[in-house]
């Protein structure tokens, strides 16, 4: 695309270990426009956290890399062999999930985030820490003035959270990543922050790459959704077409495991059986195949490859949910009581209470 | 797998037959290992073999130990002999590490000085951590009043001049054997209680303790059942670094002369051969000693730090490095 | 908010277990205390289950433990089978008499990992409560319950009995912390958090295991949970809990299709996907929550409710019947009952 800010294209991460090589991303492929959201939703060991640190320059040095990443025209891994040091932190920038592994507990807050302006942009001292309330302020941190000279320990979780996203602030990047940002925080804390991180977005129309285990999170705030699966991309798709009409299996098993805030108690979870992947091999099917009520015999031995499917919607399935071979093959295997990879039909419907309207909408 | 409905039963199962057989590794792992930033990477994915050198150190620990335990067995010269080669002679293809004053062999002796050198450190670093262990788990366990009784012992312990202690001890109750050995172990007590508090306490706050005690355990079942064995197996790494300074420790009272006083030990032949004189004259006397303590202390240290890092202590929290 | 009051309690009928004026306070030095519960009180029907909502402090695990008795409360009341012949005051009970009631009630935990010996076997760690209240060596009966309970919570005895925690899955380690919770026969069940620690992928098998679990054993469970969303699936009954206090209790479906207490319409309009039955916009409060060492006057919430006034700083609200089964402690409810603003 042409007026993209970040072009990713294969991106691999793998993990030299004494076992061999772990591989934690397999030719993961997006595009992010300016100012543009992109979710990317997954459980632990689907490699959204690895992206988002190998974008961010932040692997160990045993971490394998491949593939290629550009930002604004730069080669990214070229700069990152060149040691540049005004990109990461500057231009790009990253709040994790614990804002304590972003601060320092012995400096005071207004130090920490005067020192990224006084490093990159050569701020004087005074100037930096005047402009580090005005960040505060701009994060919602009442009484900025008084918050500069506190510690990190003197504050609750949102503000740290808070503070964490000033100092990502700070240079004024053109991308900032979000990894679970707000997973450590209480819900109510959870929806400001978030919102807080949009409205940041939109008045400075950087592009932000929001990542999450929780479907709820990306649906509302991002443009478009990228859900992982044990390192591969399984679906990507605007935010409102995947919602609407989801092909991959896995999101919408995903949405059905959920529990609904609106549907009444006991209402019976689809369970997704067995578990993400703790052991990666080369793969010859899809990775969610085990776990999928959709396998069909070609998914043990063909990895799917990323397809189209309307603008801008990619999905590497070869059953996909609402096509006629996901139609079929879900019910051929209903009937036959048994997936291809010989998974009981009948525990997704053992003792389910009658669909609610909400949730039959999503059936293939 | 099997087609179990549910989760997979099977640990760390794979999840289905095709899965081509090159690499098998831990993706969760990996994405943890690359989780925090500040994770020290290099030094998690370090001891995960113990190593040449702990071998050899565990070797040597051996030889000496065997040695000495079946000393009167072997084919050596009687080490309290008189004369059995010439007076202060250096080492010989008769007497492999010479003779002392008395003409008596440095051999056999070496040997024969490792039993009361290894008999005292042994006994008391196993007294120390059996009281010291179970002081430590039942004040890091019970809390309350009974910690800080024993808190304060520990520090009556730790705070108590060593020398005047075995000082007392000796004129109290002579110079034995087990005398010694128990006087010793009251050095290693308080920090051993210490320790053991320090790791009872992280894992008394674990949720399966309070299970245990959901179900009906005594607070006696919890101790041996559920803490000990998580407070076992760190601690027997630092046995062996502890034996070391028992060791050491005995060889100097030993110099001071308060050690045993029937036989002799490494330490209390040092202090035979570290007579000016002697040491000019016949140097071999003090130095084979002095090596075979050496050595075994060094190998103990290595072999225990081995040991230490394998079990990984700072995984509890507790006592980095 | 800030909920005393027992207007909420059912009569002894077929109530398993009654908590009464439960309060928690933990000295944090320099003379101050952490009241981590004030005054609550509430009541368990046989084969319910009552779901515990709260954020972090809010007093809800605290609950859980002082229920269990670890540690006992500061001061309250905690009886199982209240009002029968057998009832039986926990918070009475020392020593040997407490250890003897203790298998009575049994716990679940956020932690998979910390909930399990890593030292002990699966066997072990399944049979530990047979095997504490064992006659004599009857070895052969306890493999073959731990096999059966194993079996009962999807874990394949014959793969798994003789390996250590470490070699499970999150999943498979909660499993295992139910099967050691059932094996005695409880008649409460306890859950702290039981799937907050777990992939989204895996939590229905849990929560649903915990369903089949409740029919088998016909256990009353007592849910806590910070996923509103969760707890209304699991729940019969939901308490709402800020800052050790009870805002508003009620059936499930009624309290979350109705809520009437300001904060529990904070909660479900934070929600990533807000409840239908708030606007979105309810959830604009300060994040900033008050110390549990110096709780607000009055009412508690007070300081981040949008409806509080003079008289929410000076007078408590006690908790107070809004509808059939429905009970709220606030001045200024959403009037969907009798009372109201």
């Amino acid at each position: 695309m042409a007026g993209a800010l970040l072009t990713v294209q294969d991106l691999r991460v793998g993990f030299l270990t004494e076992q061999g090589l772990v591989r934690a991303v397999e030719g993961v492929s997006f595009d992010l426009e300016p100012g543009q959201t992109l979710g990317v939703v997954g459980e632990s060991g689907s490699g959204k956290s690895v992206t988002a640190k190998a974008l961010m320059n932040l692997l160990p040095s045993y971490a394998q890399v491949g593939g290629t990443v550009d930002f604004d025209g730069r080669d990214m891994f070229a700069m990152a062999a060149s040691r540049e040091k005004h990109f990461w932190g500057v231009e790009m920038t990253m709040v994790f999930q614990d804002p304590m592994t972003s601060l320092n507990p012995v400096k005071k807050v207004g130090e920490q985030i005067a020192e990224s302006l006084r490093v990159h942009l050569g701020r004087s001292r005074r100037d930096a820490l005047a402009e580090a309330g005005d960040l505060l302020e701009q994060v919602g941190i009442p009484e900025p003035g008084a918050r500069l000279t506190q510690y990190p320990h003197e504050l609750s979780g949102g503000l740290r959270q808070r503070v964490v996203i000033a100092m990502a602030l700070a240079c004024g990047p053109r991308l900032l990543i979000a990894d679970e940002p707000t997973t450590a925080l209480d819900v109510t804390v959870q929806k400001h922050i978030l919102d807080l991180l949009d409205d940041l977005r939109r008045a400075r129309g950087m592009a932000m790459i929001l990542i999450t285990h929780d479907l709820g999170v990306v649906k509302g705030r991002a443009d478009e959704v990228m859900v992982m699966y044990a390192g591969h991309t399984m679906e990507e798709a605007p935010t409102t077409t995947l919602f609407a009409e989801m092909r991959h299996p896995y999101t919408e098993a995903l949405l059905e495991t959920i529990p609904r805030i609106d549907t009444p108690s006991h209402t019976r979870l689809v369970p997704i059986p067995g578990r993400p992947p703790e052991v990666i091999e080369v793969l010859d099917g899809c990775p969610f195949a085990p776990r999928c009520r959709y396998s069909i015999a070609r998914c043990l031995t063909n990895q799917p490859d990323l397809t189209s499917h309307g603008a801008g919607h990619l999905c590497a399935c070869h059953a996909p949910v609402g096509t006629p071979s996901g139609t079929q093959a879900r019910s051929a295997n209903e009937s036959a009581g048994t997936t291809a990879t010989g998974l009981d039909m009948d525990q997704f419907t053992r003792n389910v209470p009658v669909a609610d309207p909400g949730q039959s909408g999503a059936e293939g | 797998m099997p087609a179990d409905p549910n989760e997979h039963t099977t640990p760390s199962s794979r999840t289905a037959k095709y899965w081509r057989k090159e690499s098998h590794v831990n993706v969760a792992h990996a994405a943890r290992m690359a989780e925090p930033p500040a994770e020290p990477d290099a030094d998690r994915a370090a001891p995960r073999r113990l190593g040449i050198i702990f071998w050899v150190a565990i070797g040597w620990i051996l030889l000496v130990t065997t040695a000495a335990i079946v000393a009167p067995l072997l084919p050596i010269a009687d080490p309290e002999q008189i004369g059995i080669g010439p007076r202060a002679s250096g080492p010989t293809w008769d007497q492999w590490f010479g003779t002392d004053g008395n003409g008596r062999d440095m051999f056999s002796r070496t040997i024969w000085g490792a039993r009361v050198s290894l008999m005292v450190g042994f006994f008391s670093i196993v007294a120390g951590f059996l009281v010291g262990g179970t002081m430590g788990i039942v004040s890091g366990y019970r809390r309350g009043w009974i910690d800080l009784v024993l808190g304060f012992v520990t520090y009556v312990m730790l705070s108590f001049p060593l020398l005047v202690l075995f000082l007392l001890v000796i004129l109290l109750f002579g110079q034995g054997l087990w005398i010694v050995t128990g006087a010793l172990s009251i050095v290693v007590i308080p920090s051993v209680a210490r320790l053991a508090r320090a790791i009872t306490i992280v894992f008394a706050e674990r949720e399966f303790v309070a299970a245990a005690r959901l179900l009906g355990a005594t607070n006696r079942r919890v101790m041996v059942r559920e803490i000990l064995p998580n407070v076992l197996i760190p601690m027997s790494a630092l046995l062996l670094l502890g034996l070391g300074l028992t060791i050491v420790a005995e060889g100097g009272l030993a110099y001071l002369g308060l050690s045993v006083a029937d036989g002799f030990s490494w330490g209390k032949m040092i202090q035979m051969g570290a007579g000016l004189r002697t040491l000019q004259t016949a140097p071999w006397v003090a130095f084979f000693p002095i090596g075979a303590m050496f050595l075994t202390v060094l190998s103990l240290n290595l072999a225990g730090d081995r040991l230490r890092q394998y079990f990984d202590i700072r995984e509890l929290g507790i006592g980095s490095r | 908010m800030a909920g005393s009051g027992t207007a909420h309690l059912r009569g002894h009928d077929e109530m398993v277990l009654r908590v009464e004026n439960l309060v928690m306070e933990f000295p944090a030095g320099h003379h101050q205390v952490v009241h981590a519960v004030s005054d609550v009180s509430f009541d368990i029907r046989r084969g319910e289950t009552l779901g515990i909502v709260g954020e972090s402090g809010c007093g809800k695990s605290t609950t859980a433990r002082a229920i269990v008795q670890l540690p006992p409360p500061t001061s309250g009341r905690v009886v199982l089978d209240p009002g029968t012949d057998r009832e039986t005051e926990l918070t009475a009970l020392v020593g040997e008499d407490l250890r003897q009631v203790r298998p009575r009630l049994q716990m679940i935990f956020q932690d998979p990992i910390s909930s399990l010996n890593p030292r002990r076997r699966v066997r072990d760690i399944v049979g530990e409560g047979l095997h504490i209240w064992a006659e004599e060596s009857d070895d052969e009966r306890i493999r073959a319950r731990v096999d059966e309970v194993l079996e009962a919570v999807g874990i394949d005895p014959t793969v798994a009995a003789n390996r250590r925690p470490h070699e499970f899955s999150g999943g498979q380690c909660q499993r295992i912390s139910i099967a050691r919770a059932v094996v005695l026969e409880p008649e409460i069940l306890i859950c702290d958090e039981p799937v907050s620690a777990l992939d989204v992928s895996v939590q229905a098998q849990i929560l649903n295991l915990l369903e089949e679990m409740k029919l088998r054993y016909g256990l009353t469970l007592v849910f806590i949970g910070h996923d509103l969303s969760v707890v209304r699936n699991v729940s019969d009954r939901v308490i709402v809990m800020y800052l050790g206090k009870v805002c508003e209790v009620g059936g499930a479906d009624a309290l979350y299709s109705a809520p009437a207490h300001p904060y529990t319409r904070v909660l479900l309009a934070s929600a990533p996907e807000p409840a239908s039955t708030v606007d979105g916009s309810e959830a604009a409060i300060g994040d900033e929550i008050p110390s549990p060492m110096d709780p607000p006057s009055g009412c508690r919430f007070r300081t981040r409710c949008p409806r509080a006034d003079d008289r929410c700083t000076t007078e408590e609200p006690i908790l107070r019947t809004l509808d059939d089964d429905h009970f709220v402690a606030c001045h200024y409810p959403t009037a969907a009952g009798p009372s109201g603003a």
